[in-house]
């Protein structure tokens, strides 16, 4: 019986190596070449001259990444231990901005944060604005906005894994550790922090590697004056200068860097086979 | 647990929803809007919801994103549950290995997998494109099509590619905690391999495939990015729509289409979850309640003996569903078509719809945001233009570059229309591949509410007296070329140090923070609202913007800026292109001519359309244009004197341009 279900798994390893594997293979071929498919490595020197956008890409997007676990942790904790009632509606009101698309979400950010917008009519409104004796308080076009859009975005994507490990939590355990005599702050350092971990791992994977990478976010919200690993590789493929080997390369250097970050952070929460995913 | 933070707990779980929603309900709330901003209330109606239904793009997109949604879920769920028993059913070792090349493109950004698959993609097509010349070559009994361009299909594997991981994901726990004996034990009680694993292997992973298929199908809807480098210019999903229109100028029909997909979401959401909440309360009272007609009725349904029924509406429903698609795909496969590239704002969409009715031709219009933009997308095989509008300078480079395909001026009768001013320019000196569109200038748009002096120089842009304020052109040859200006140089300068020298300029002036933003078509959101008080940008749209607001002044600088003509041409080797010259010669007629120039305020080439225009003006409005307007539209021989035309450069002045513009704002 083995043996006959095993050839399910035929298909499915040569679209495998179709559609993710030679994808990959020649995204590296053209990184490593010239417009004229001759070998170079020039594409890779020419990377020291993005650093800063490298830096200031994992900055932000480590950024965005720690502001959603301060607020998604103690939400999910906080809610993993309301009634089931209540459970219910406020997953199904987390996942429900997922079902539009995150560029109208970001969109609106952009009425709401413009020199003109509402939260500036509404300071004008309150007399903020007098009373610091500015116009306006420039929020588009900065680095906030940018990682305030990082954060609206990818909360969601941040609180779903941490709660579906916190509401497994066995609570025996806790009782076991509050009668051995722990008080509940470290029944939490010691026995919930720990059981939540890989929830968190993967909630802060899955925030930091879409924030590291978006080109949406840093474009409407950024206003494209300080740009991004995104932008920079979109730039190359569709954008203002085509040079796909170039995009390529940064392409690759960027994988193989978040590839690193995610191996190493997930050496901590080794033993945990079960992926935590949503 | 303690009660005595639930309040606290309660308050900031509250706060951090009223974060999530606020947005959320701001789009909903302006699209009840009359007026047509997004941040200015103008009363109540529902006139965007009516304008929503007749904009082809939107509904177009909206039922791409459906489909592909739809068929990836499909694709993927079934392919996925395969490939996860498949996979549980090798030796842990063999196992492992292959799960880790599932999880890379979950683990990996989307925009590689994007751009990964993009490339594999046009380097498919390529080697197919060859394969197929040579085998049709040999033969001739079937003949293979050797074209093939991003598209729908692309775009659906695409979207099964990345869905099919997080299918798997959700399989596998349920296989794992499956009991192995199971599946043995019913075949040894006589039921054969089949029956065993739809009797008993499946009802046991269902969960896991139903999990699995609700978040491919989030994933789809969700996902921008890949749709993004994959879909091609062919269809469009509604990120990607949604992604165009926020370069150009945002309409609240956008907001409809979003409070439209938000409550559906919700209801269906309320239903479900109404549905597990009846069954839990059932289940609390036992029998004691009696079922209502409805719940008698979906009893007796699924009833053993209503098997067949079932099994027959279900058959019933997707047959309907695929001849739907069908029937959808073939009324607009068969009908004629021309893919027309235009840019944002750049035609009285009207004359689409006269084209259509008089020709039976369906005009598929897209925009692209700049030349460089156009020309990445051409080079990167995304691209199924027919036609495309560039400026001077790129039709230059494409010239060069053989991508464009000669005209048949016999087919273009309007031609003889074009004032001969614009004939025979640089970029195409014997005229064998343009028919001009429009022409104009490049200047600076100033809000004299906001800007107190008149600004005659282009130092308003660099020297950081509005800093924060003013917004830079995003395309390097407009950036550079007012920079060269600025510096008393050619826009055409192959000089290195020039170029370098005009680069350092905008580069300190961007780290300086200057500049609010880069832009494009934003720009008209940006200066009609106020949101910045200095731009450039052409002269035809300086005129639609002045519409809205009349704060806003033109001026060409001292130091002369650039004039350009844009001219349709059609691209080598167009699959349409009867069609194409069809609709060249429409548009360059007087009447489309006229049109146009009302609508979008560029100067047309056409002579009979310019010179008539402030007499058509005045017969549609009743009153005069003002001279003062038609001269900014179409500046005098003295203005243009002072402006120079964008040549195309030798291929190291460009390649030049590219790094450095790659290079700005990375510092």
């Amino acid at each position: 019986m083995k043996n006959k279900l095993s050839w399910f798994a035929v298909p499915y390893v040569v679209w495998m190596a179709l559609m993710v594997v030679i994808p990959i293979l020649i995204m590296v071929v053209y990184a490593f070449t010239t417009a004229d498919y001759e070998g170079t490595l020039e594409n890779f020197a020419e990377m020291g001259t993005y650093a800063a956008v490298f830096f200031r890409s994992f900055r932000l997007a480590l950024i965005a990444t720690l502001v959603c676990l301060l607020i998604g942790y103690p939400v999910s904790y906080w809610m993993a231990h309301e009634g089931p009632g209540f459970q219910r509606v406020a997953m199904a009101l987390i996942m429900l901005p997922m079902w539009m698309n995150f560029l109208l979400r970001t969109y609106s950010w952009m009425s709401i944060l413009e020199n003109n917008g509402l939260l500036n009519q509404f300071f004008k409104t309150i007399g903020l604005l007098d009373l610091l004796g500015v116009e306006y308080i420039p929020m588009i076009g900065t680095s906030g906005a940018v990682v305030l859009g990082m954060v609206y975005n990818y909360l969601p994507f941040m609180i779903l894994p941490i709660y579906s490990v916190i509401v497994k939590l066995d609570y025996s355990l806790l009782e076991a550790a509050r009668d051995l005599g722990a008080d509940s702050r470290r029944v939490f350092r010691k026995v919930i922090l720990p059981l939540s971990l890989p929830g968190v791992l993967s909630g802060v994977t899955m925030v930091f590697v879409p924030s590291v990478s978006t080109f949406a976010i840093s474009r409407l919200l950024g206003g494209g004056t300080q740009i991004m690993l995104g932008d920079l590789i979109e730039q190359q493929f569709l954008g203002g200068s085509y040079d796909p080997h170039l995009g390529a390369a940064i392409s690759m250097v960027m994988m193989v860097i978040v590839v690193v970050c995610m191996v190493v952070m997930n050496r901590f929460g080794e033993g945990e086979e079960e992926a935590v995913m949503l | 647990m303690k009660k005595q933070n639930r309040l606290g707990s309660r308050l900031l779980i509250g706060l951090m929803f009223l974060f999530l929603y606020a947005p959320i309900l701001l789009l909903i709330v302006f699209s009840f809007n009359a007026g047509d901003s997004s941040a200015v209330w103008k009363g109540f109606s529902l006139h965007w919801y009516a304008r929503l239904f007749q904009n082809r793009l939107i509904m177009e997109s909206v039922y791409t994103t459906l489909l592909v949604s739809l068929l990836a879920t499909a694709i993927a769920t079934v392919a996925g549950t395969f490939a996860a028993i498949g996979l549980y059913s090798l030796g842990r070792k063999r196992r492992e290995a292959l799960l880790m090349v599932n999880n890379i493109p979950m683990m990996n950004a989307d925009i590689v997998t994007g751009v990964s698959l993009c490339l594999f993609f046009v380097a498919f097509f390529q080697g197919w494109g060859s394969f197929a010349r040579w085998f049709n070559s040999v033969q001739g009994v079937v003949e293979l099509p050797d074209r093939l361009v991003l598209g729908f299909s692309t775009l659906l594997l695409a979207h099964v590619a990345f869905n099919i991981p997080y299918v798997i994901l959700n399989v596998a726990p349920k296989l794992r905690q499956m009991d192995r004996n199971l599946m043995d034990a019913a075949q040894d009680l006589g039921c054969t391999w089949m029956r065993a694993f739809w009797q008993v292997m499946l009802p046991e992973i269902k969960p896991g495939i139903v999990s699995g298929a609700l978040i491919a199908f989030t994933m789809s809807i969700d996902d921008f990015i890949i749709s993004y480098f994959t879909a091609g210019s062919a269809s469009s999903t509604l990120a990607m729509t949604i992604y165009g229109m926020t370069k150009k100028r945002v309409t609240p029909e956008i907001n409809a289409v979003s409070t439209l997909l938000f409550l559906s979401v919700l209801v269906l959401l309320v239903l479900s979850n109404l549905k597990e909440v009846r069954a839990e309360a059932r289940e609390r009272l036992g029998a004691a309640r009696k079922p209502s007609a409805l719940e008698r009725a979906r009893l007796k349904f699924a009833e053993p003996r209503f098997k067949w029924v079932r099994r027959g509406t279900a058959g019933v429903l997707a047959c309907a569903f695929i001849f739907t698609v069908a029937a959808l795909a073939h009324a607009t496969g068969s009908r004629p078509v021309v893919n027309v590239c235009s840019w944002g704002e750049y035609i009285d969409e009207d004359l689409i719809t006269q084209f259509e009715e008089e020709t039976g031709i369906r005009v598929n219009y897209q925009t692209a945001e700049s030349n460089e933009a156009l020309y990445s997308l051409l080079k990167s095989g995304g691209a199924d233009y027919d036609v495309v509008v560039p400026s001077d300078y790129m039709i230059g480079r494409l010239i060069a570059e053989d991508m464009l395909e000669p005209l048949d001026y016999s087919q273009i009768p309007n031609f003889d229309l074009i004032d001969q001013r614009f004939r025979n320019l640089s970029y195409d000196p014997d005229n064998l591949y343009t028919v001009p569109y429009t022409w104009g200038t490049l200047g600076i748009i100033y809000n004299t509410a906001m800007v107190e002096e008149e600004i005659t120089s282009w130092s308003a842009l660099y020297d950081g007296k509005y800093a924060g304020n003013v917004l830079l052109i995003n395309n390097s040859r407009d950036a550079i070329g007012e920079a060269l200006l600025y510096l008393g140089y050619s826009v055409n300068t192959t000089d290195e140090a020039e170029i370098r020298e005009a680069y350092e300029l905008v580069a300190d002036a961007n780290r300086r923070g200057v500049f609010q933003g880069r832009v494009m078509d934003e720009v008209f959101q940006k200066m009609e609202g106020g949101n910045a008080a200095i731009a450039t940008y052409y002269a035809g749209d300086y005129l639609s913007m002045l519409e809205n607001n009349e704060d806003l002044a033109f001026v060409i600088p001292e130091e002369g800026s650039n004039w350009f003509v844009d001219a349709m041409c059609m691209l080598k080797d167009a699959p349409h292109q009867r069609e194409a010259h069809m609709w060249i010669n429409f548009i360059a007629s007087t009447q489309a001519n006229l049109a146009n120039m009302d609508y979008i305020w560029y100067a047309s080439p056409n002579r009979e359309a310019l010179e008539r225009y402030p007499a058509y003006y005045e017969e549609l409005y009743g009153e005069e244009l003002d001279p003062e307007l038609y001269e900014i539209m179409a500046a005098p021989a003295e203005t243009l004197e002072r402006c120079e035309a964008y040549l195309n450069l030798p291929a190291k002045t460009l390649s030049l341009y590219n790094t450095l513009w790659t290079q700005l704002g990375t510092d």
